[in-house]
């Protein structure tokens, strides 16, 4: 069965990158436009792993992080957050929010893929 | 366009605030009205010499009344000495005539008798002198003349007697003529001794004056010095403090504490000083604020903005690179260079606004170290690794030398090398032949880093502009290899915020060595100046 990825994305173009690069190596992409979306689709989805954007309408990315983490059930779904910028001192509220991984943008396709590798093999 | 809406209103109402607020000037002309009925520092300054010249000149009269009383005191001496001369002179000739008149009997010849009679006439004259008398001596006077007057006609009658041959009747009348001049001799001496007692009292009496006048002087100077010294210790005290407290306020301001007010006891010229550098200083704060407002709006514009222009960068990045990687099958081959184009001016353009958002937020405060151990050698081997294809690519030798075994340095090591990245970036970037290198040595408490190329150099006259702020050294070369001349300002920035300094060594066409220091173990971050 292969693995199922939840892309936590507002823009389009950003999702279809990932759509075409997480189906390049045969991974399922399930698909949130906001971080409410995002911890219902934790919740009935069952993602192998989350790869949460910071940016979000609704609910910014280090929330839902942080209350997907603060779920039992759930905890164990390893998140890697995307940040806007490194300098930008996304790092340390994200590592505070719980997450267990990060990559900055722009992310180069394969150092991304990396990560997740980490997680889901 | 939200933004734009937003923000410039605000920029500007702070400002119009303060211009309007100068324009009326109101709280500087109350404090004026305010002050006017004080006396003010010229005053003061023109009664305190006044005072003391009122001193001055008082001494002086002082000084002036003792000498002339001495002055008296001696010309009274001096006739009291000229009247005892007068009445030893009586005396004096009292003996004569008496001798006179005694050898006229002895030897009774012309010679004798005409000597007596002119000695007889001459009398008189010294008594005369003494014409200053004295109203108590008066009545003794008159009797030394009645005797002297009789003194005279039994002088006179007794010549007269030896003339005429009658010397038996004249040694009879000059037997009377000796009482006579006891008794004038005694009446003189009495007069003598009055005016000698008189002479000492005189004496006494200038000695006192003198002594009296001498504590007069003495005091009245020493006074005058005292009361010199208190008003000029209180003029230069109401002057110096307030000057003090001023300055060390404009100290304050200038160090950038608006926060408290110049509180100066003085109601005079620099009372109102006090009060104009208060109503500056409001005007500063109010300026400053509004400063800093339009500063942290410009970080904020300028942080929304390379956001918003880094989020369709980063799909034009992302899918050219999946293109390249050959997700949507293998591009031909005539694809691949203009993709990879993009690529490349994609990255330019996002390190570009990256430059830009690093330095809007370190101007703005916003951006923190974040402080942890660290490894020197880890550090510059991240550098390496990520500039080698780079040198690769230009075929410039690349070399490190880090000594082994450096103990964990404390520091952000992100923006350490951050700043590593952008020197041995430049280095690559302006240099055609030859090599770069990394160095790193321990010196005391700091880690010198130095990056070395073989490039073109840099004039010494543009050494400290490259450090500003969107300078880069104007010449055709640079502007060839692009770049947002923020890079170096970044740099300095970083190694500024860590206390350390950075400088560089370099001559014209003979390659260029930037060299910056940090402490080994920072435990707390610089102050930004």
């Amino acid at each position: 069965m292969s693995k199922r990825v939840l892309v936590v994305e507002d823009q389009e173009d950003n999702r279809q990158i990932l759509r075409d690069l997480l189906a390049s190596v045969g991974y399922e992409m399930i698909e949130a436009h906001d971080g409410e979306e995002a911890l219902i689709a934790a919740r009935t989805q069952s993602p192998d792993l989350i790869l949460m954007d910071i940016q979000l309408p609704i609910l910014d990315g280090y929330e839902a992080t942080r209350r997907i983490k603060a779920q039992s059930d759930l905890r164990h779904i390893p998140i890697v957050v995307v940040t806007s910028y490194a300098l930008s001192g996304d790092e340390e509220k994200a590592r505070a929010a719980g997450c267990d991984a990060y990559v900055a943008k722009p992310y180069s396709a394969r150092k991304l893929l990396e990560t997740i590798n980490r997680y889901l093999t | 366009m939200n933004l734009e809406a937003d923000s410039t209103p605000s920029f500007l109402r702070p400002l119009a605030a303060i211009s309007r607020a100068r324009r009326d000037g109101k709280s500087v002309k109350d404090g004026r009205v305010g002050f006017e009925s004080r006396p003010s520092l010229r005053t003061k300054l023109l009664m305190a010499f006044l005072i003391i010249e009122v001193l001055l000149v008082s001494v002086g009269v002082i000084g002036f009344l003792s000498l002339r009383e001495a002055d008296q005191q001696t010309n009274r001496v001096v006739a009291l000495q000229h009247k005892i001369e007068a009445y030893r002179q009586v005396q004096h000739d009292t003996l004569r005539q008496l001798h006179g008149v005694s050898s006229a009997l002895a030897f009774p010849n012309e010679t004798t008798l005409a000597s007596a009679l002119r000695q007889i006439n001459q009398f008189g004259y010294g008594l005369d002198r003494v014409s200053f008398v004295e109203k108590d001596e008066l009545a003794l006077l008159n009797q030394v003349r009645e005797e002297y007057a009789r003194f005279i006609a039994v002088g006179s009658h007794v010549i007269d007697l030896i003339r005429n041959g009658r010397a038996a009747e004249a040694k009879q009348s000059e037997l009377a003529l000796g009482p006579l001049a006891d008794k004038l001799e005694r009446l003189t001496n009495q007069l003598v001794n009055r005016a000698e007692a008189d002479m000492i009292a005189g004496i006494d009496a200038s000695r006192h004056t003198y002594a009296k006048s001498q504590v007069l002087v003495a005091a009245v100077a020493l006074a005058s010095f005292v009361l010199t010294l208190v008003l000029g210790h209180a003029i230069s005290r109401s002057v110096i403090e307030p000057v003090r407290i001023i300055h060390d306020g404009l100290n304050r301001i200038a160090a950038g504490d608006f926060t408290r007010r110049i509180e100066v006891p003085n109601r005079d010229e620099l009372g109102e000083l006090a009060a104009h550098v208060n109503s500056t200083c409001e005007e500063l704060q109010q300026l400053y604020r509004s400063l800093e407002e339009a500063s942290r709006h410009k970080s904020q514009f300028l942080a929304n903005m390379s956001h918003e222009l880094r989020t369709p960068l980063n799909a034009i990045l992302g899918f050219s690179e999946l293109l390249l990687d050959g997700i949507y099958g293998d591009p031909p081959e005539q694809m691949r260079s203009p993709v990879e184009r993009i690529q490349r001016n994609g990255r330019h353009l996002l390190g570009l606004i990256n430059d830009v958002l690093d330095l809007s937020k370190i101007e703005a405060g916003q951006l923190r170290l974040s402080l942890a151990d660290y490894s020197v050698e880890e550090l510059v081997s991240g550098v390496y690794t990520s500039v080698e294809s780079l040198a690769a690519e230009k075929k410039l030798g690349l070399r490190v030398d880090v000594p082994t075994g450096l103990p964990p340095a404390r520091g952000d090591e992100r923006r350490l090398a951050q700043a590593l990245f952008n020197l041995v970036g430049n280095a690559i970037k302006f240099t055609d032949a030859g090599e770069i290198r990394i160095e790193v040595e321990a010196k005391g408490d700091f880690y010198k880093f130095s990056v070395q190329d073989t490039g073109l150099g840099i004039d010494e006259a543009d050494q400290t502009k490259i450090f500003e702020e969107f300078q880069q050294v104007d010449n055709s070369i640079t502007k060839t290899k692009g770049g947002s001349g923020l890079g170096l300002a970044i740099v300095k920035r970083i190694v500024e915020m860590h206390g350390g300094r950075i400088w560089i060594e370099s001559r014209l066409g003979h390659g260029a060595t930037f060299s910056f220091l940090v402490p080994a173990r920072l435990e707390q971050q610089a102050t930004q100046t």
